[in-house]
């Protein structure tokens, strides 16, 4: 049987769906805007004030620029993960292609395979657009741009299989609700975790802790964002010694290799978990 | 035996409380158009998509030229239009057939010179660069008439193809059909309609409440159930032993005797005999049952 041909289907898919056509469209929006506007407001900075304070705006406005990156990647992945399995038994499209040769978990795997594929692309495409127009405006340069990337697609592929796993477990409306419910939750942990920090309490400490390891997504993007940051503001929240230096959003601390490494096994056993769901589900 | 197309024993399937299937047994031969006929809900989709893996049976044996229906393999030479054909409307209907051409195995060129082929073969000559989108329901089911026979397969499931299709359209599945038996290539023919299933069918499982309750061939079925009527001048005892030799007495009024005759037809040996011991024969009409008749016979009784 010809390879990975699901995953061309799949791609083709994606790429063919009025809805991601317009989410191209209003990412590429958004960096147009996010350009003229950095660009307006670090030319008004660096005629009016000192050279720190320009270089920290600089700083701020390409931290927000990579935080909406941050959840345009997220969304894509739980839109497409939402509906992958349960809208394709629910059209009945799927009778069809199972009855030729071809396994439930190759076709999953084949599946997920081509929205990862979609969801790294456009995760480096659009992170490294912005970072490339941080650098032409602000001539602004991350610690380490490629383990941002790296980590950004990394929560991709989390709320890909998260979404996935649920695809095959709920409907499709009943998955998105979750999914999404679930992401914010992690997103809401991490303020929490972070306030912790600040005030020193355990328990807010430790329910952000026990949220990242259910859904790691927001523990990921806050690695991503610390290698987001320019060798200076490194410099300066460190010297400062500040836990929360990067602030409720950011990240001030490099990711831990056991959150990198839980976050691979969690794409690995949710996926797992997909395929014997759905290998036992009858169509 | 390994290599029947279709076999199934005792194949059971309980969804929650409801049990679709209690015990059916099935077998199709090479070459060979079986009509699986029942009413709706008898149990016939379930069948098709147990031999498909689609389904998981609660128990019973399913096979596909001998290999498990577990086993993806076993799909390896068959095609198969389901009941609601459904596809990526996205795609037009060339590229939906190269798709099921790839995940069947057929190789690029091979691919490419059957497209059109296939396509004029089920009346969609020239319609292959539409969007499946802006196909008619008749054309949804000739696309997926289409995609099951694409890959030369040598064995077909048909889940009620003629459902979305006018009388023309109707004959021309039937023209397929007879086709792909020319070719040697088995078809499983699921179906509600008696018409559909007399015309095309080699054989015929009758299945009711999700067991066959009758299979064999359509000609020995419609054959064994040969009535006899036979207008006498005068019903009497003698008259009735005598006829009963030739096979059961049905009904009996004053003038007339219905026989269900057995073995080849009688008719002639009936008359000579009568008339030998004196009687007036006034009428000796066989009476062909028609597969409607047994269908209708088989289902009212198994359910009264
Ligand atoms: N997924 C399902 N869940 C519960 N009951 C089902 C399901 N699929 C089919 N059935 C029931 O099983 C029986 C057989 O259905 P089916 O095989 O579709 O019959 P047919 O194709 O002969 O019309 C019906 O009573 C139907 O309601
Ligand atoms: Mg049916």
């Amino acid at each position: 049987m010809s390879a990975l041909t699901i995953t061309r289907l799949s791609v083709k898919e994606a790429v063919s769906r009025r809805l991601l056509l317009a989410g191209a469209l209003l990412s590429l929006a958004f960096l147009v805007l996010f350009a003229l506007g950095f660009n307006a407001l670090y030319s008004r900075a660096a005629s009016e004030a000192g050279q720190t304070e320009t270089a920290q705006v600089g700083g701020i406005m390409t931290m927000l620029g990579v935080y909406i990156v941050q959840f345009l990647v997220a969304f894509l992945a739980l839109f497409l993960a939402t509906g992958a399995v349960s809208s394709e038994i629910d059209s009945g499209t799927l009778h069809a292609i199972l009855a030729r040769p071809l396994s439930r978990r190759s076709w999953l795997g084949q599946r997920w395979l081509a929205f990862a594929g979609t969801i790294a692309v456009y995760a480096m495409l659009m992170a490294g657009l912005l970072l490339g127009i941080a650098q032409v405006i602000a001539g602004y340069g991350a610690v380490a741009p490629w383990r941002a990337m790296g980590l950004l697609v990394l929560e991709g592929m989390v709320l890909l299989s998260l979404g996935f796993l649920g695809s095959t477990l709920w409907s499709t409306l009943a998955n998105g609700a979750v999914v999404f419910s679930l992401f914010g939750m992690a997103w809401l942990a991490g303020i929490i975790e972070f306030a912790g920090e600040m005030v020193g309490n355990d328990l807010m400490r430790n329910i952000g802790i026990a949220v990242s390891l259910l859904v790691p997504s927001d523990a990921l993007w806050r690695g991503a964002a610390y290698y987001l940051q320019s060798p200076a503001f490194l410099a300066a929240s460190s010297a400062v010694g500040d836990a929360g230096g990067a602030g409720p959003f950011g990240g001030s601390a490099p990711p831990s290799a056991a959150l990198i490494g839980w976050s691979i096994a969690y794409v690995v056993l949710l996926l797992a978990m997909a395929a014997r769901r759905f290998g036992r589900r009858d169509l | 035996m390994a290599e029947l197309p279709v076999h199934t024993a005792g194949l059971r399937k309980v969804y929650g409380s409801h049990t679709a299937l209690e015990g059916l047994d099935l077998e199709v031969r090479p070459g060979e158009v079986v009509g699986l006929l029942g009413a709706n809900g008898a149990g016939k989709t379930t069948t098709v998509k147990i031999l498909l893996g689609l389904v998981a049976a609660t128990a019973g044996e399913a096979s596909l030229f001998g290999r498990r229906v577990t086993d993806p393999q076993a799909r390896r030479q068959v095609g198969y239009l389901p009941e609601h054909f459904r596809f990526p409307d996205w795609l037009t209907g060339a590229e939906l057939l190269d798709y099921h051409g790839r995940l069947a195995g057929v190789p690029t060129a091979e691919r490419r010179r059957r497209i059109p082929e296939v396509l004029e073969r089920v009346g969609l000559a020239g319609r292959g660069n539409q969007r499946l989108r802006g196909y008619s329901k008749g054309m949804t089911q000739r696309v997926g008439l289409a995609q099951a026979v694409f890959a030369h397969p040598r064995l077909v499931l048909l889940d009620e193809p003629t459902s979305a299709l006018d009388p023309i359209g109707r004959r021309e599945v039937r023209d397929l059909i007879r086709d792909l038996r020319e070719e040697g290539v088995a078809v499983l023919l699921n179906s509600h309609l008696l018409g559909e299933v007399e015309l095309v069918c080699d054989r015929v499982a009758i299945v009711d409440h999700g067991r066959v309750v009758r299979a064999g061939r359509l000609d020995a079925m419609v054959g064994a159930g040969t009535q006899i009527r036979v207008g006498l001048d005068r019903v009497d005892e003698r008259a009735l032993a005598l006829l009963g030799g030739f096979g059961e007495v049905v009904a009996v009024d004053a003038t007339t005797v219905v026989l269900a005759a057995e073995g080849p037809d009688p008719a002639a040996a009936i008359a000579a005999d009568l008339v030998r011991a004196g009687y007036g024969l006034q009428a000796l009409i066989p009476v062909h049952r028609s597969l409607e008749d047994i269908f209708v016979g088989l289902v009212s009784e198994s359910s009264g």
